[in-house]
């Protein structure tokens, strides 16, 4: 199950970040996501790491917490996607079709003319396509 | 790890036994302890102790009954400190060979050992010290006791220790023997026990892991790693196995022993994988062993244990890759090596594991907490815990009962090694523990310089603190931290943080921190909408951030500062108020992370203003606070103080205190209303009039909100203003500070006051251009029109047009005055003539570009004048800027000065241009022979014949656009060149005409030159050329001076040689059709030597001559010999005489004679020249010297 989805803008600061979890637990996927940062940082500076992965806008997974894997996702513009979730075996190709489809769901949203690039992502349909985005992903690894 | 005994932290260690002759024994075991790998050595001095080390225990009576544990605590102790591999027995060379008494002690001494080595398997070695080399030892005997001890040959060591390098001889033999029966002894175990496993002759499980590890261990001490870690991982498969399976003892106890054992396993496992270099393999071996027994959680009431052991697993992990050196070289390439293996770069670095085991540590502590709350009386248990102990397996306790002298240990069950277990646990101060793992977490990330995780880490670190009860501390760290949030943006992280620090002021009772925590939180970009899920307890004190929630916090501090309510601090004493006696200020600075809660931008309407004129200034205030903020009182301040004023509060009437005690006379405006909306500017437009010319500057804002609050706040320039750092990601609106944009956009905070309009005039004389040399005179003209000049100052610079310097400090350019191009010499005041003793004093200060005159008090309407004289060295353009600074009223002193500025272009020219020209006499020829060679060198000297008469041509050409008047023209030798040197003389003594050059006319001049020196570059001295401008040319006359100039012009090194041949050609100056002339070829030889000279004469249409066409001559020395032709010219006009060649055998060179010389001209009847027979003359003459 994805517990918790983020855009983080160019300067690391977040621009969308929303928990799918009924514990009381968001903060620390805030945590989570901020601390992932880190890891695309390091893969983004040292491109020799991810060898064929170069050019690749999929990072795959960033690091493997207590109880969750995050994913990471980076789009030409360089801004990141961040996926948490708490299925501790996930396919590559779910993920990445995950985040093809979010980062389609990112492009409408910031398409939309009264959006100002850079600032936080307030619109409601990104919110519901995101949220449908989500439980999709939830039924295609559970079937 | 440190918890581990060592035994199982190092390798094992062979341990050799030493029996007899105990005077040896500190040398050969500090021997064996220095090999690679050591040996350890247990040292008994006599025969008798052996006996009793060597002896087995008697297995216990119900040998086929499954064991009670898995593994014996103390074995591997067992084998590094009391079982031996090897026995050495030691017998002197003396008692071997003595008496028959002492060979029996030896012989029964050395059955007794084999008798007590023999069941264990132990290796047996015979040393015999040799006391001294010269001992000779019976060789009857030494066989015996070989044959007796029953060891081969090479293991009957002989030692001698007297002489070093004998001993060491001994001692590395001694070595060998002891290596290779340790490995064999050890081999052989590990070969008994793992045909246990093989042929699985055990009775239970257990033993088959116990077997396995055993195993594991004597390939260690053979250092067979390779099956060392089979065997291991094969204990730790079977372990696994068995958790569902094993029924021996009661559930919890169970699992906690397999645990143990487990952790055993592993950290061997892991060590020997990390130490192997296998980094990657250990990683994923750790990782099984952390998924596999992760869910073994295990009972509820003792689930803290699990906890507590994973902690340990995670410490134990990291410490291990710490450790391993492998780790920091390889990381990067195995990352690259396995990406497909789903492990990530964290999990290669120790941080990571620091950072979980502080984790679990966290865990063990909450649950330990939870369930020492369930316990109802915690001091009964604490008696009953007492005598539990670690047993003798791993992993196992028991009660100790003393029965006697001997202790026995009876079995718990569950409930009381609960107990137990919980007096333990009671024992440490776990938040220390945490914070220490934390710690080094957190080293660690700031080591790779991983700021997020790093902060992480610190966050929780603070967190611990903040549980203990350390606040100080606790509040450093968060308020370290909030700063990375803040800088990204992360505002719900932030607030978290910010919320701890402020529940740490509070209960500091730090009341400016207090209200900076809370008025920051109060005004971060927390919406409600998007915080749905955060639960009130994980945000910690601060509460979920929202909307209602920063009310409350603004709620709070507003009527703290109006000092309505005082904020209780837990302890009472330290109650948070804001009163008189304890008033409080805060200072808001452009980088504050306040600015957002209260931000001034003044912008001046206008760029510049002149002095006396007034001009509008908008003061706009801006807060994101969440509430509507009243402020009582404002003050401006500027950099100039007379200009701060205050504005106060219409609505407030009664707090119209002074912010600033001081000046009486201030300006105190009144404003409607000054309360601040959310995220709305609060525009105020003001009137200033300004005063004095200068930099006006707005420098802060000082909000009074309450009685004994202040804000100061620093003013920033709507041009320049920088967007709230958290606000500029919100989606907002967003106005401009001031109601024009444009002035929102360029605004500024400063304004610059002009001077006053000058009313006086300053003139600089245009007299075109300079020439080089002479002192030239600018006109500066002063005319006071409307204003008296009091105190009044010329400046003057002299500047480079081209931006280079007026100054040349290359060696290369030799200048009389330090390399200066030009320079201003004087300024010359027609004005002074009348008070001429205080000229010195006024003229201040002249430097060579730069000068410095101060101009007497004129009234309107006088002028004041004077003459700068400037001189140039070098042809360069000049910019010169004059520059007056005069006050217009006398009687202040300091009123401001009025500045006035001029400027003039003036070129530098080179008055004349100076050329010289050699010339030889006409038609003599002298044969010089450096000529000749240099046709290929670049020779630039002139090369001059010795002794004879060469003729210099000096022209000197005006290039200016003014008529110059020359006054002489002549030549200076150089002083080192003595006028015996050579011989300068000119042609003609006075000027040939009245020495007045127009524009672009050139001026001659022929010298004569006899050099009477030798010499390859001989000084020919310096033209000298004194000139001044005519004075008949116009405007110029009055800035001229009258005195003329020097020019000179160095002339060229000549090279001057003796030429060993000349040749003169004499014909007369003219011919005449058909009458015959004589024309001579004379040829001069100068030298002591015979010279051979060849010669022909072409024939010539134009005359018919006689004399030998062609022929060789031979010249005497110092002598002269002449040819001589007689020639009839048969046409008129300019014919070219017949050509004559000459060639010197001896200098293989040929003579030519020019066109020029060999040209007459030849009348066609005899002439009449009347007129030009005295010029004609004078030519001859020339020609003659």
């Amino acid at each position: 199950m994805i517990v918790c989805v983020a855009v983080v803008g160019h300067q690391n600061n977040p621009l969308y970040i929303q928990s799918f979890t009924e514990a009381d637990d968001a903060l620390k996927l805030h945590h989570i996501v901020h601390c992932s940062l880190d890891v695309i940082d390091e893969r983004v500076n040292n491109p020799k790491k991810s060898g064929p992965l170069l050019n690749e806008t999929f990072l795959g997974l960033l690091y493997p917490t207590e109880n969750y894997k995050v994913y990471g996702y980076l789009t030409n513009t360089k801004v990141k996607f961040i996926l948490v979730t708490t299925d501790l075996d996930v396919k590559d190709a779910d993920v990445r079709n995950f985040f093809r489809r979010f980062h389609a769901a990112y492009g409408d949203a910031v398409s939309n003319p009264f959006h100002v690039p850079g600032k936080k992502i307030t619109s409601r349909t990104f919110a519901e396509s995101v949220s449908t985005i989500v439980k999709a992903f939830g039924l295609s690894s559970a079937g | 790890m440190e918890e581990y005994p060592e035994e199982l932290r190092t390798p094992p260690v062979a341990l050799i036994s030493l029996v007899g002759c105990s005077d040896h024994h500190p040398a050969i075991s500090g021997h064996l302890h220095s090999l690679q790998p050591p040996m350890n050595v247990l040292a008994l001095p006599d025969f008798s102790k052996i006996q009793a080390v060597l002896t087995k225990k008697a297995k216990e009576p119900g040998a086929g009954d499954p064991p009670s544990g898995i593994l014996k605590r103390d074995w591997l102790l067992k084998h590094r400190t009391r079982v031996p591999a090897v026995v050495a027995a030691m017998f002197s060379s003396a008692h071997v060979s003595g008496d028959p008494a002492q060979w029996l002690q030896v012989c029964t001494e050395l059955e007794n050992l084999k008798a007590a080595a023999r069941p264990r398997n132990i290796k047996l070695v015979v040393i015999v010290v040799q006391s001294s080399s010269a001992d000779d030892i019976n060789e009857d005997r030494m066989i015996a006791l070989r044959k007796r001890a029953d060891v081969d040959s090479k293991y009957l060591v002989i030692y001698t220790p007297s002489d070093a390098s004998e001993l060491k001889q001994s001692l590395n033999r001694l070595a060998n023997v002891f290596v290779e029966l340790a490995n064999t002894y050890y081999r052989d175990e590990g070969r008994r026990m793992k045909t246990r496993v093989e042929k699985k002759s055990f009775s239970s499980i257990e033993l088959n892991i116990r077997y396995c590890f055993k195993v594991a261990v004597y390939a260690e001490f053979r250092r067979d790693w390779v099956e060392a870690l089979r065997f291991y991982e094969e204990a730790y498969r079977i372990l696994r196995e068995m958790i569902g399976t094993s029924t021996r003892l009661p559930p919890i106890q169970r699992l906690v022993e397999i645990k143990h054992v487990a952790e055993q396993l592993h950290f061997k496992v892991s060590t020997l994988l990390l130490h192997g270099g296998k980094i990657i393999e250990a990683v994923t071996w750790f990782r099984q062993h952390n998924a596999s027994y992760k869910r073994l959680v295990g009972a509820p009431e003792a689930i803290y244990l699990h906890w507590e052991w994973m902690s340990r697993q995670f410490l134990v992990f990291a410490e291990l890759l710490e450790t391993s050196s492998a780790t920091t070289q390889t990381i990067s390439s195995v990352t690259a090596d396995n990406p497909d293996r789903g492990l990530t770069e964290w999990e290669f670095r120790p941080a990571y594991y620091f950072q979980l085991a502080a984790h679990y540590l966290k865990k063990k502590r909450s649950s330990l907490d939870i369930a020492l709350s369930m316990l109802v009386n915690a001091n009964e248990i604490d008696g009953g815990a007492e005598s539990v102990a670690p047993s003798t397996f791993v992993g196992q306790f028991a009660r100790l009962l003393e029965q006697g002298e001997a202790l026995s240990f009876q079995p718990i069950d569950d409930e009381e090694y609960i107990h137990y277990a919980l007096t333990e646990g009671k024992r440490f101060q776990d938040s220390y523990e945490i914070i220490a793992l934390f710690n080094r977490s957190y080293e660690s990330y700031s080591n790779l310089r991983v700021q997020r995780m790093g902060s992480t880490c610190g966050l929780e670190i603070a967190k611990e603190y903040f549980l203990v009860g350390d606040f100080t501390t606790a509040k450093q760290f968060f308020d370290n931290f909030a700063h990375l949030y803040r800088q990204e943006g992360w505002v719900i992280l932030l607030w978290e943080a910010l919320g701890y620090s402020r529940e740490c002021s509070k209960k500091m009772g730090a009341v400016k921190n207090f209200v900076e925590s809370s008025l920051e939180m109060a005004s971060l970009p927390v919406s409600s909408d998007y915080i749905q899920s955060l639960g009130f307890k994980e945000c910690g004190p601060a509460g979920p951030p929202s909307l209602p929630e920063r009310e409350s916090i603004h709620k709070e501090i507003l009527e703290l500062v109006s000092g309505e309510l005082g904020v209780r601090s837990l302890e009472e004493t330290n109650d948070l108020n804001v009163t008189e006696g304890n008033p409080l200020h805060l200072e808001i600075d452009l980088v504050s992370p306040l600015r957002s809660v209260l931000l001034a931008s003044v912008a001046f309407h206008e760029q510049t203003v002149k002095p006396g004129a007034s001009t509008l200034m908008t003061l706009s205030l801006l807060s994101q606070l969440p509430l509507t903020t009243e402020i009582d009182q404002l003050e401006v301040q500027f950099n100039q103080s007379e200009y701060n004023f205050t504005i106060t509060n219409a609505e407030r009437p009664h707090s119209t205190s002074k912010i600033t005690s001081g000046t009486q006379n201030h300006r105190v405006e009144t404003a409607a209303s000054l309360s601040l909306v959310t995220n709305k500017w609060l525009r105020l437009t003001y009137e200033i009039k300004s005063e004095q010319s200068g930099k006006l500057e707005c420098i802060s804002v000082i909000a009074k909100l309450g009685p004994h609050f202040t804000i100061f706040c620093r003013a920033e320039s709507p041009a320049s203003m920088d967007g709230l750092p958290l606000w500029k990601f919100e989606d907002r609106v967003e106005t401009y500070p001031t109601k024009d944009p444009a002035l929102a956009i360029t605004g500024q905070k400063v304004i610059q006051v002009e001077e006053a309009e000058p009313l006086v005039d300053l003139n600089l004389g245009d007299s075109g251009a300079a020439l080089v040399g002479e002192s030239f005179m600018v006109p500066v003209n002063i005319a006071a029109r409307g204003h008296d000049i009091y105190s009044g100052e010329l400046k003057i610079n002299l500047v480079d047009v081209k931006g280079g310097g007026l100054f040349s400090t290359r060696e290369t350019e030799p200048s009389t005055m330090d390399g200066h191009h030009v320079e201003l010499l004087s300024v010359a005041g027609a004005e002074w003539e009348d008070e001429s003793q205080k000229e010195a004093e006024k003229i201040n200060n002249i430097q060579q570009s730069f000068g410095l005159v101060s101009i007497p008090f004129l009234k309107i309407g006088d002028t004041w004048s004077c003459k700068l004289e400037i001189k140039w060295y070098r042809p360069k353009p000049v910019m010169l800027y004059v520059s007056l600074g005069y006050s217009p009223h006398g009687n202040e002193l300091n009123a401001q000065k009025i500045h006035v500025h001029k400027s003039l272009q003036i070129e530098g020219q080179n008055p004349v241009l100076i050329s010289h020209r050699f010339l030889l006499p006409f038609r003599r020829d002298p044969l010089l022979l450096s000529k000749m060679k240099a046709v290929s060198e670049n020779n630039q000297f002139t090369s001059l014949p010795l002794n004879e008469t060469s003729i210099l041509i000096l022209s000197a050409k005006n290039c200016t656009e003014v008529p110059l008047q020359v006054e002489s023209l002549y030549v200076e030798v150089d002083e080192d060149c003595v006028a015996t040197s050579c011989l300068i003389k000119p042609g003609s003594e006075d000027l040939a005409h009245s020495g007045l050059l127009v524009p672009g006319e050139e001026f001659r001049k022929v010298f004569m030159v006899i050099p009477q020196v030798n010499s390859s570059t001989l000084g020919m001295g310096t033209v000298c050329l004194r000139w001044r401008r005519h004075p008949g040319s116009g405007v110029q006359v009055s800035c001229i001076q009258e005195d003329s100039v020097l020019t000179r012009h160095k002339l060229p090194d000549v090279n001057v040689e003796l030429a060993p041949l000349t040749i003169t050609l004499e014909c007369p100056p003219y011919g005449i059709l058909g009458d015959p002339f004589t024309y001579f070829i004379k040829i001069h030889n100068q030298t002591q030597l015979l010279q051979e000279v060849k010669f022909s004469l072409a024939d010539s249409q134009s005359f018919v001559l006689s004399g030998s066409h062609n022929g060789t001559t031979y010249v005497l020395p110092k002598s002269e010999h002449i040819l001589s032709y007689k020639l009839v010219p048969l046409v008129s006009g300019p014919l070219q005489l017949p050509k004559v060649t000459l060639t010197s055998v001896r200098y293989s060179a040929g003579y030519q004679p020019s066109v020029n010389a060999s040209t007459i001209f030849v009348y066609p009847s005899k002439p009449h020249l009347k007129v030009a027979d005295q010029r004609e003359g004078r030519t001859e003459s020339v020609a003659a010297k």
